[in-house]
């Protein structure tokens, strides 16, 4: 790991973090271990991490396929149960939480964005904003909605339905329906990698704003490092393992990173992908996941072959 | 492809299994039927074998009317029961004397007739009336000589005197009596003490009928006494003793005997062979209804079960998506995909199939054995005939080939990139099927608003509701049947079309009371509207055939109960539960108990002839206190109680309506007495006293001879001889001398009243003085009682006393008011149970359906319910919201059904009004437990479901693709 500028920083291992909810980190992992199968088709999807994601920031995990980031970001919303270690959100052990608790950390502290099929078909796009409130018999702050609805700019689309909405509306909604409970943290998992280059702006920029304006913590993964351009902090994996942690980098920076054979074949490929990714968005008549799911196969998102 | 065919098979063995359960027990219900139906034919066939079993029966040459109800049975509510009697066709009497013609026929053995009596009870060795589920107790003349080919003496020997039975070997054992043992048997003149004698076996199964013979002229007189008649039914002629004759020798008895018979004798002779057929087929006939019961339920069976079939299918196809692209990408085609699926159904419908076709098997094994622990023991074999088996297994595969059809079609011509894809393909409009469903729906209402036209004019007697009279004597069963077909059909047509409206009207009530889970689970309804609907359809013609059933029972049992409800005045009814028949000293035994203040005996005269006519209805005698006492009536002319009591006619409103009969008209009233012409008996005894003391005379004179001669041997012996012949005139049966008369007595009455309540509307009442005129001790059956305890008694302590007093007559019931009602009533509480079970099986099989299609549902919202999940919906919540949805298609189900069921219920009742189902009643509280049962049954099939949909982590579910 050479050639890095000097805002590039080495992981320090063990961070003594705070515990109180207002302190500045909003989750942390500690030692987390993760592996899928046993003996020869063992598979370590992350090796022993420490991390933290603080307060008011957005982070984005970028890596190429088979990096683990997506299992990172898994485990940390309580998704998947880590093999070992231990994920705090807000202070509380998920990985140590039942079913119940994890109900109860995703109505109060935890937002989802997913990559696609984030909405619930049979809900107008008001219904599925409010959806996550009701589900937690929650009372409605209209002020907010209003707020976050102009800020997402739907005001005209809020009666229809998700089929009748594009691509970019509906992740839109799904950004509102996250912010719409105020959570501790929003987990974005690919929140663009199904959107043209204007929607992904579009949608980073409301999650930009909404980590400015309202402090929202959100920690996104991507490959895309135009959208990890957007982020305040930008962590790479590779092979399990957190390799660069960056602050506030731009887009060259982390284009950079990525060029750079510093990484050796890692890095070459994470170039590829991103070239690829761009080549989709800039052809209109390719359609995102039935390309994606040939070219970038991420063996931890449960399709393994 | 085959082997990948039946790789995917084995793989998929577990989702299979409830389509096999589906398919097995439709093809259990299909197999079961025929099986069922076989079982019942041998049932009959045997039974009818040993009674019948005759090689030539003579028999009336005249086919007639079931004539009137010279020998129907007791109780007032027999009326609304409808025409209920069986259809045999009765022929003419014929003579018994024809015997001597016969028997001097070539070729004849021997000719027989048995006498039977019914209506006469067997007292078992525990005291008790003894009676088998089914099988009814048959008392018959047998003696030397007299008996069916088949039947030998086992033990002792054969009845000769009136106090001395013999029984079936069968019928001892369950009456638990045996030879040397004494009992009692109840005859239509009360009961008598007698002694077993003998036991006798017949060579086939007698399917639990209790045989008790009794000397022939016993039967012989109790016979002619109650039938009023010496005529006999049919003479049976027997071509030899050992073997029975095959059907072209029994042919050309019947012609020989044919030939020999006189031309006036209006007698014909039949083979046995053809009356068997005829008997038993009337008997199948009344038993066949069975069968297409069975048969509706096997068909709702196969329905839902070819649709868990489409619906599992679609679930694997879609799960195998990727499988087949590839397949596809690398170069199989459309035909061979179609072919791995298409072996995994043929695999699944064998499968299937076997299971139903044991299933069957063991099906029909239980109900043997439950009938068998009943007392009605099944001698035909349960065990399913090849071909049975063979549709068994062709239904089961058909059904399953025409499920997995279409999903294999999807399968094997959908694109390979788009299979790459989860693509939901948008739902076809369901408006082409709104339009048809409708129009047939509106034509089956149609037919049934003309049903109950037609059955109002034909009450009414005026032409009809058409011009046409060929449409107007049409019977109301074509325009209701037809109809019934179109509304079923149209609606199940229909029922895509309705799912949109049933799901803002059912979901309002979940979408208000649960804002989120209610709100989700009722849009989900409309998703896969034909899904729903198809899966509620099931739901929709088991509830529909059980509630159409059940309105019709329930106005029956209305009709019923609203005549004792409204009219009935006693405190208690006593009626002879075995024969119908109530004696002149079980009379006196009952009024005899203390508290008992009135008491109206009801009788029936038989042979009353009208205008010299018999007359459809019956006559009876009674007192004025039957009306004002027991049964108010609703008079539509002139004054019931003055009328009775003047000696006049009190007509029933169905009697007078079919008689043309008036209040103040004159009626001749007529009937045939046969009685004992004292005279011509004595006459008789006189003559063969006469004859006998010749006898002994010539043979006292003979022994003078002989002693004359010296031969004191032989004198002594002609002496004994004379003596012998004496005493054994002395011991002579008396009654084979009485000889009887049949007289004539014509009364001219005017008809004084006219009653409208449905229990007298086939009825002539008489008063008691005029009965006596018009019948005769053996033409006058009493056949109940009414009474009315004193004013202040304890009704209680009556009824014991009064139970108390008839203890010793085994054969009458008492029972109070309410008993009575339920009486009337228990018959179609029987009837209701069996609906009930009915019900059981159609909901068993609906939940089935409604399993499988959230199943389906759940495997295609993998991703959203994940997503649900992922933004804080509880397991409680995705539990809740699968449940909603299934109790809302389950409701949709059953509230069509009861819809349908109801209004072909109602419209039934309406057709058949005439025949005693004059009050609609809806049984609304059982409509409300179907209501409630169906959410029920919806929660519960939501079970499994909802478990699956929990299993699958959130992780795979968001993140499958």
């Amino acid at each position: 790991m050479t050639g890095h500028s000097a805002r590039h920083r080495r992981v320090r291992q063990g961070d003594a973090v705070g515990h109180d909810s207002s302190g500045p980190v909003v989750a942390r992992a500690i030692h987390l271990h993760k592996q899928y199968g046993e003996g020869e088709s063992e598979v370590v999807a992350l090796d022993d991490i420490d991390v933290e994601f603080r307060r008011g920031q957005m982070t984005a995990i970028m890596g190429p396929s088979g990096s683990g980031k997506s299992t990172l970001m898994h485990c940390m919303a309580g998704l998947d149960t880590p093999t070992s270690g231990q994920v705090f959100v807000e202070g509380r052990e998920v990985s140590a939480m039942g079913q119940k608790q994890l109900t109860n950390l995703r109505r109060n502290e935890i937002g989802f964005i997913f990559q696609s099929f984030n909405l619930v078909p049979t809900l107008s796009a008001e219904e599925n904003i409010l959806l996550p409130l009701q589900i937690a018999h929650k009372p409605i702050d209209r002020d907010w909605f209003d707020r976050i609805v102009h800020v997402v700019g739907l005001g005209n689309r809020l009666g229809h339905r998700p089929s009748q909405l594009s691509g970019g509306q509906q992740q839109r909604v799904a950004c509102a329906r996250a912010m719409m409970q105020r959570p501790s943290v929003i987990f974005a998992d690919e929140p663009t990698g199904n959107l043209d280059s204007r929607s992904s702006k579009e949608v980073l920029e409301f999650l930009r704003r909404s980590v400015r304006d309202y402090g929202q913590s959100i920690v996104m993964v991507t490959h895309d490092p135009r959208a990890a351009s957007f982020a305040d902090r930008v962590l790479v994996l590779a092979d399990g393992s957190i390799t660069l942690d960056m602050d506030h980098p731009d887009y060259e920076e982390i284009l950079d990173v990525f060029a750079d054979n510093g990484d050796g074949d890692t890095a070459a490929e994470m170039a590829a992908a991103e070239e690829t990714v761009e080549a989709i968005e800039d052809d209109p008549k390719v359609d995102g996941p039935a390309s994606d799911a040939g070219i970038v196969q991420d063996p931890d998102d449960g399709e393994v072959q | 492809m085959i082997r990948i065919g039946l790789r995917d098979a084995k793989s998929h063995l577990r989702r299979f299994v409830m389509s096999i359960v589906a398919i097995a027990l439709g093809v259990a219900f299909v197999v079961g039927s025929f099986c069922f139906r076989a079982m019942l034919d041998s049932q009959v066939e045997s039974m009818m074998a040993t009674n019948t079993d005759a090689d030539v029966y003579v028999r009336g040459a005249t086919a007639q009317k079931n004539d009137d109800s010279s020998d129907s049975a007791a109780m007032p509510s027999d009326e609304s029961s409808g025409s209920s009697g069986d259809d045999t066709t009765r022929y003419n009497l014929v003579d018994p004397d024809l015997m001597t013609t016969i028997d001097g026929v070539d070729g004849v053995a021997e000719s027989r007739i048995l006498y039977n009596v019914s209506n006469v009870v067997l007292v078992g060795a525990d005291g008790d009336a003894t009676s088998t589920l089914g099988g009814s107790t048959m008392t018959v003349g047998l003696g030397d000589g007299t008996t069916w080919r088949s039947t030998s003496l086992t033990d002792g020997r054969w009845p000769t005197a009136d106090d001395e039975i013999a029984l079936l070997d069968d019928s001892a054992g369950t009456a638990g009596l045996k030879v040397g043992d004494t009992t009692t048997i109840v005859y239509p003149d009360g009961p008598k003490d007698v002694k077993v004698v003998g036991e006798f076996s017949c060579s086939s199964a007698q399917a639990g009928t209790i045989i008790v013979a009794i000397p022939v002229s016993l039967a012989k007189s109790y016979y002619q006494q109650q039938n009023d008649t010496t005529d006999v039914d049919e003479i049976g002629v027997y071509g030899s003793m050992t073997t029975a004759l095959s059907e072209a020798e029994q042919q050309d008895l019947a012609d020989r005997i044919n030939a020999a018979l006189p031309a006036d004798s209006d007698a014909t002779a039949v083979t046995g062979d053809s009356v068997r057929e005829e008997s038993t087929k009337s008997t199948q006939e009344q038993l066949g209804f069975i069968q297409p019961l069975i048969l509706i339920f096997a068909v709702i069976a196969l329905f839902v079960g070819s649709f868990i079939i489409a619906n599992t299918f679609s679930m694997i196809v879609r799960d195998s998506m990727r499988g087949y692209a590839l397949l596809r990408s690398i170069g199989a085609s459309p035909a061979q995909i179609f072919m791995t699926v298409i072996i995994q159904a043929i695999v699944l419908g064998v499968i299937g199939s076997v299971i139903g076709i044991f299933l069957s098997w063991g099906m029909l094994a239980l109900i043997a054995a439950g009938l068998g622990q009943m007392g009605m023991s099944l001698s035909g074999s349960v065990t399913p005939s090849w071909s049975d088996c063979l549709v068994g297994l062709v239904v089961g595969l058909v059904v399953t080939l025409v499920g997995a059809t279409w999903p294999a079609r999807t399968a094997a011509t959908a694109p390979p990139i788009q299979a790459m894809n989860e693509t939901v393909n948008p739902e076809k409009p369901v408006r082409p099927r709104a339009v048809l469903g409708g129009v047939m729906t509106i034509l089956g209402a149609g037919c049934w608003w003309f049903t109950v036209l037609l059955a109002n004019a034909k009450a009414a007697g005026d032409g009809g509701p058409t011009p046409w009279d060929a449409v107007n004597d049409m019977s109301v069963g074509w325009p209701l049947g037809v109809g019934a077909g179109l509304v079923v059909l149209g609606i199940i047509v229909l029922a895509p079309a309705l799912v949109v409206p049933a799901q803002a009207v059912l979901g309002w009530i979940p979408s208000h009371v649960w804002p989120v889970t209610g709100r989700l689970a009722t849009r989900n309804i409309s998703r896969a509207k034909r899904r729903t609907a198809n899966t509620a359809t099931a739901l929709f013609v088991g509830v529909a055939i059980v509630s159409c059933l059940g309105v019709v029972a329930a106005s029956a049992k209305t009709s019923v109960n609203s005549l004792v409800d409204t009219g009935f005045k006693g405190d208690f009814v006593v009626m002879n539960a075995a024969n119908g028949q109530i004696t002149e000293e079980e009379i006196d035994a009952v009024k005899s108990v203390k508290d008992i203040d009135v008491v109206s005996p009801i009788s029936m005269i038989m042979g009353v002839k009208y205008g010299g006519e018999r007359i459809q209805g019956m006559t009876m005698t009674a007192e004025s206190n039957l009306f004002t006492d027991i049964f108010e009536p609703t008079t539509t002319a002139g004054n019931a109680v003055t009328a009775l009591d003047d000696g006049e006619l009190v007509v029933g409103s169905k009697v007078a309506e079919r008689q043309g009969w008036t209040v103040g008209e004159t009626v001749d009233v007529s009937a045939d007495q046969i009685e004992v012409d004292e005279d011509a008996t004595q006459a008789a005894i006189e003559a063969y006293r006469q004859q006998v003391q010749q006898q002994v005379t010539q043979l006292q004179a003979e022994a003078q001879q002989l002693l004359a001669a010296g031969d004191t041997a032989g004198a002594q012996a002609k002496a004994d001889e004379a003596t012998k012949t004496a005493d054994e005139a002395q011991d002579v049966d008396q009654s084979q001398f009485v000889k009887t008369k049949t007289t004539t007595v014509t009364k001219q009455l005017v008809v004084g009243a006219i009653i409208d309540n449905s229990v007298y509307q086939n009825y002539v009442f008489v008063n008691e003085d005029l009965g006596g005129e018009l019948g005769t001790e053996q033409t006058t059956f009493t056949m109940v009682m009414y009474l009315n305890a004193a004013a202040g008694a304890d009704l209680a302590t009556v009824q014991t006393d009064l139970e108390k007093a008839v203890k010793p007559y085994y054969v009458l019931t008492v029972m109070n008011r309410d008993e009575f009602k339920s009486t009337v009533s228990s018959m179609i509480d029987q009837v209701l149970m069996i609906l009930y079970a009915l019900l059981a099986l159609s909901i068993l099989i609906a939940i089935f359906g409604i399993v499988n299609t959230l199943a389906l549902n759940v495997s295609e919202r993998t991703r959203e319910i994940g997503l649900l999940r992922a933004i804080g919906t509880s397991r409680g919540q995705v539990r809740g919201m699968l449940g909603i949805e299934a109790a809302i298609i389950s409701v949709f189900g059953t509230l069509l059904g009861i819809v349908v069921g109801v209004g072909a219920g109602a419209v039934i009742r309406a057709a058949y009004q005439a025949n005693g189902l004059n009050t609609l009643s809806i049984p609304w509280s059982m409509l409300a437990w179907f209501l409630v049962l169906s959410i029920v049954v919806g929660l519960v099939a939501s079970v499994s479901p909802a478990s699956r949909a929990l299993k699958q982590p959130i992780l795979d579910a968001v993140a499958s693709e």
